[in-house]
C-alpha cells in the first residue's frame, strides 16, 4: 500500500499511528487494514488498538515489545498492506425523534431556541429538509470513544447539511441524545457537557454493560468503527414504544452483516 | 467459605469509591481502564494483607484485589468483623478508635473497632486495603468504579453512609499478617514542588517551539476543578502555529482542535492553549484536542498524589528512557517490598 505513516508518542505504553490529519474515508480503510492486520500478526505485547478517522492507537507492554520494535514491525505491515476498497461492514437501524423535547428543553435552558431551526437557517433550508437529509444518507462510524459508547460517524455520499459547534458548550446534554457538528453525527451515551448541535434522542440504548440484550453479546457497547449507520426518524408514540421494548428487554436491534466498498464521492 | 461483611459505612468521606488496578481492553469502545490513580500505593497495601497485587494498568490483565482509593477526606467505617487492613498513599491521619495508626503498615482491626481519619497532612488519595480484598461483582473484568459510567465498584458509585462491605475469603491468618510492614526505603516518596516525567507528543508539533519552552519551564498549579477524569493546570497560556484551511472546516475554529484521535491515560490536552488538561485513568480515550504531551505511567502515583494548587514541573523524557524507567517501576509490589 502507498501509505505514509508517521509515529507519535502517547507516553511508554502507546503509540500513535498517524495516517492523515484529516477526515477522509479512505485514510480510515488504512486504519482498519492496519489494525486487521496487527491483530492477526499475534505479536506478542500489543494488548489493544484504538481505531480512528485517521490514526490507529496501538497500547503496547515494553516488558514484550519495545516500541522500535514495534514500529519497525508496523513499517512492514503498512507495506504490505493490500489497498483495501472494501471492507466488512453492518448496517445498524437507529431510530431517531427528531427535534424531540429533551432536546427542545435541552437547547432553551443553554439560550438557544432550537437546534433543527437553527441547523435550517444556517443551512438555507427548512426544518423538514434538515431531518430529511441527515436522515437521507447513510452514515460511516469512523471513530468510538471518548465516553462508553459514543461514535463519530461520517455521512456516505453528499448529505449537505453541516453544523457548527456551539461556541460555549452546554454544561449538560441529556443522554440518548444525536447530535451533529461539522458533518459529523456523535452521540452522547451520558449525561455530559458538550456542543454539538442537537438532533434528536434515540430510545434504543448503544452501552449496555449488563449485557442483557442479545445485541450485546460480543461486547458491552454497540458502535464500532466501520459500521454504518441508518438514521430512521419516527415520532413520539414510536419513541414511547420502542423506549419500553428496550427498557423491558426485549426491543430486537436491526443489525444487518454487509460490505461497504469505498467509493470517490464519500472521500 | 463465603464473603463475609467486614465495614459499615459510618461516613462516606468526600468520594470513597472501590478500585482495583482497573479494566484493561475497552479503549476502543470508550471505557477507560479505571482503576487505582495511585497503583502503586494499592498494590503495596494489597501486598501487605496478602492479597494479589495484580499487574500494571492498561497493560496487565490481572486488576488484582479490590480496596477502598479515599480523597483528601477519608471515610468513617464500623468494623463488623475482625480482619487486616493497611492503609497506604496520602497522610490522611488513619485511626483506629481515634488513636493514630501506622501507614504502610498491615493493623488488625477487631469487631466493633472504627476505622477514621483526620486531615489531609500530604498526598490527596489514600488506599485501604483489606485481607482477602473487598468482595464486589466484577464488571467487565474489574471491580473499579467508573461513576461517570456508572459501572463497576458498589453499584456504579462513590460510598454512601450506611453502605455494607464485604471481603472474599483471606489467603492467610490474621496473626500472620499482623504488623508487616514495606520497607522504609522502598516507601514511595513524593517531594515538593512535584516532578511529572513527560514524553513530548502526539501534537507538540502544533504547538509553537516556544510555547513547548514554557511549558517544560513552568511552575503549574493544580486547579481544584481536578478529579479522576482529568487534572487542570494553571499557568501560562500556550500559543499554536497557524494551521491550514481543512483543519478549521474538519477540526473546528478553535487553534487547539484536531480530528479526533486516541488519547493515552496521562496525555496532556491543552483547549485553547489555556489551563492544559492531564487525562486521569477514569478519562477519555478519544479527543479532538491537540495533546502536547503524556504523563509516563509510573507517574501517574505522582499526579494522583498532587493536592489543589500544589506546584508541579513537567520535565522530557525520550521513549526509550520511559520505558526503562516503566520496567523498573514494575516491580512495585513484588514480596521483597516487605520488611
Amino acid at each position: 500500500m502507498n501509505a505514509d505513516v508517521v509515529f507519535r508518542s502517547l507516553g511508554e505504553l502507546e503509540l500513535c499511528v498517524e495516517f492523515g490529519d484529516r477526515i477522509d474515508l479512505a485514510l480510515n480503510f488504512q486504519v482498519l487494514a492496519l489494525d486487521r492486520a496487527l491483530k492477526e500478526s499475534k505479536v506478542a505485547g500489543i494488548r489493544e488498538t484504538v481505531p480512528t478517522h485517521r490514526s490507529l492507537g496501538v497500547v503496547y507492554d515494553p516488558a514484550l515489545i519495545r516500541r522500535r520494535d514495534l514500529e519497525r514491525l508496523i513499517v512492514e505491515l503498512v507495506d504490505e498492506l493490500d489497498e483495501l476498497s472494501e471492507f466488512p461492514s453492518r448496517l445498524v437501524t437507529i431510530p431517531i425523534w427528531y427535534d424531540d423535547p429533551w432536546s427542545q428543553e435541552c437547547a432553551r435552558a443553554h439560550g438557544v431556541d432550537n437546534n433543527i431551526d437553527f441547523l435550517a437557517g444556517a443551512n438555507g433550508i427548512g426544518r423538514d429538509e434538515v431531518i430529511s437529509r441527515h436522515a437521507g444518507v447513510l452514515h460511516w462510524v469512523s471513530a468510538v470513544g471518548f465516553q462508553p459508547s459514543t461514535y463519530q460517524a461520517v455521512p456516505l455520499g453528499e448529505m449537505r447539511l453541516t453544523g457548527p459547534k456551539y461556541e460555549r458548550p452546554r454544561k449538560w446534554t441529556d443522554p440518548g441524545i444525536v447530535c451533529l457538528a461539522g458533518t459529523i453525527t456523535s452521540y452522547y451515551p451520558v449525561r455530559s457537557p458538550g456542543g454539538y448541535q442537537l438532533l434528536g434522542r434515540t430510545p434504543i440504548d448503544l452501552f449496555d454493560p449488563a449485557q442483557r440484550n442479545a445485541a450485546f453479546a460480543d461486547g458491552p457497547v454497540l458502535p464500532r468503527v466501520g459500521d454504518r449507520h441508518r438514521y430512521v426518524p419516527i415520532d413520539g408514540e414510536e419513541y414511547e414504544a420502542i423506549r419500553a421494548e428496550v427498557v423491558g428487554g426485549d426491543y430486537e436491534y436491526r443489525i444487518e452483516d454487509g460490505v461497504h466498498r469505498l467509493e470517490r464521492a464519500d472521500a | 467459605m463465603r464473603d463475609r461483611n467486614v465495614f459499615e459505612v459510618v461516613d462516606p468521606g468526600l468520594q470513597t469509591t472501590v478500585q482495583d488496578l482497573g479494566r484493561p481492553g475497552y479503549l476502543a469502545d470508550g471505557i477507560p481502564p479505571s482503576g487505582a490513580f495511585d497503583a502503586a500505593a494499592l498494590k503495596l497495601a494489597n501486598l501487605l494483607v496478602g492479597n494479589e497485587v495484580g499487574e500494571h494498568v492498561l497493560v496487565g490483565t490481572d486488576p488484582g484485589a479490590a480496596g477502598l482509593e479515599m480523597l483528601l477526606v477519608g471515610p468513617a467505617l464500623r468494623v463488623v468483623s475482625h480482619t487486616v487492613i493497611a492503609v497506604t498513599g496520602a497522610d490522611l491521619e488513619p485511626m483506629v478508635n481515634g488513636e493514630p495508626i501506622p501507614m504502610w503498615t498491615a493493623v488488625p482491626v477487631r469487631t466493633a473497632d472504627e476505622i477514621t481519619f483526620g486531615s489531609a497532612r500530604s498526598g490527596a488519595r489514600a488506599y485501604l486495603a483489606v485481607a482477602g480484598g473487598l468482595a464486589v461483582p466484577p464488571m467487565l473484568g474489574s471491580r473499579s468504579t467508573n461513576v461517570r459510567a456508572g459501572i463497576g465498584g458498589l453499584g456504579g458509585r462513590a460510598l454512601r453512609a450506611r453502605d455494607v462491605l464485604a471481603v472474599q475469603p483471606p489467603e492467610h491468618r490474621a496473626e500472620k499478617l499482623a504488623w508487616r510492614r514495606i520497607r522504609p526505603e522502598l516507601i514511595p516518596a513524593h517531594p515538593s514542588p512535584a516532578r511529572l516525567r513527560v514524553v513530548l507528543g502526539p501534537q507538540d508539533h502544533l504547538f509553537t517551539p516556544e510555547s513547548v519552552a514554557t511549558f517544560l519551564d513552568t511552575d503549574w498549579r493544580l486547579s481544584p476543578t481536578s478529579d479522576r477524569m482529568g487534572c487542570r493546570f494553571i499557568g501560562p497560556a500556550l500559543k499554536f502555529l497557524p494551521r491550514p484551511e481543512h483543519l478549521v472546516a474538519q477540526a473546528g475554529s478553535d487553534p487547539s482542535n484536531i480530528v479526533d484521535d486516541s488519547i493515552c491515560i496521562g496525555s496532556i490536552q491543552v483547549p485553547s492553549g489555556l489551563e492544559p488538561i492531564a487525562m486521569g485513568v477514569d478519562g477519555p480515550s478519544l479527543g479532538g484536542y491537540a495533546k502536547i504531551a503524556t504523563v509516563i505511567s509510573p507517574d501517574l502515583s505522582v499526579l494522583a498524589q498532587l493536592k489543589p494548587h500544589e506546584v508541579t514541573r513537567f520535565q522530557a523524557v525520550d521513549p526509550e528512557e520511559a520505558e526503562e524507567i516503566h520496567l523498573a517501576a514494575r516491580r512495585i509490589g513484588e514480596p521483597d517490598f516487605l520488611e
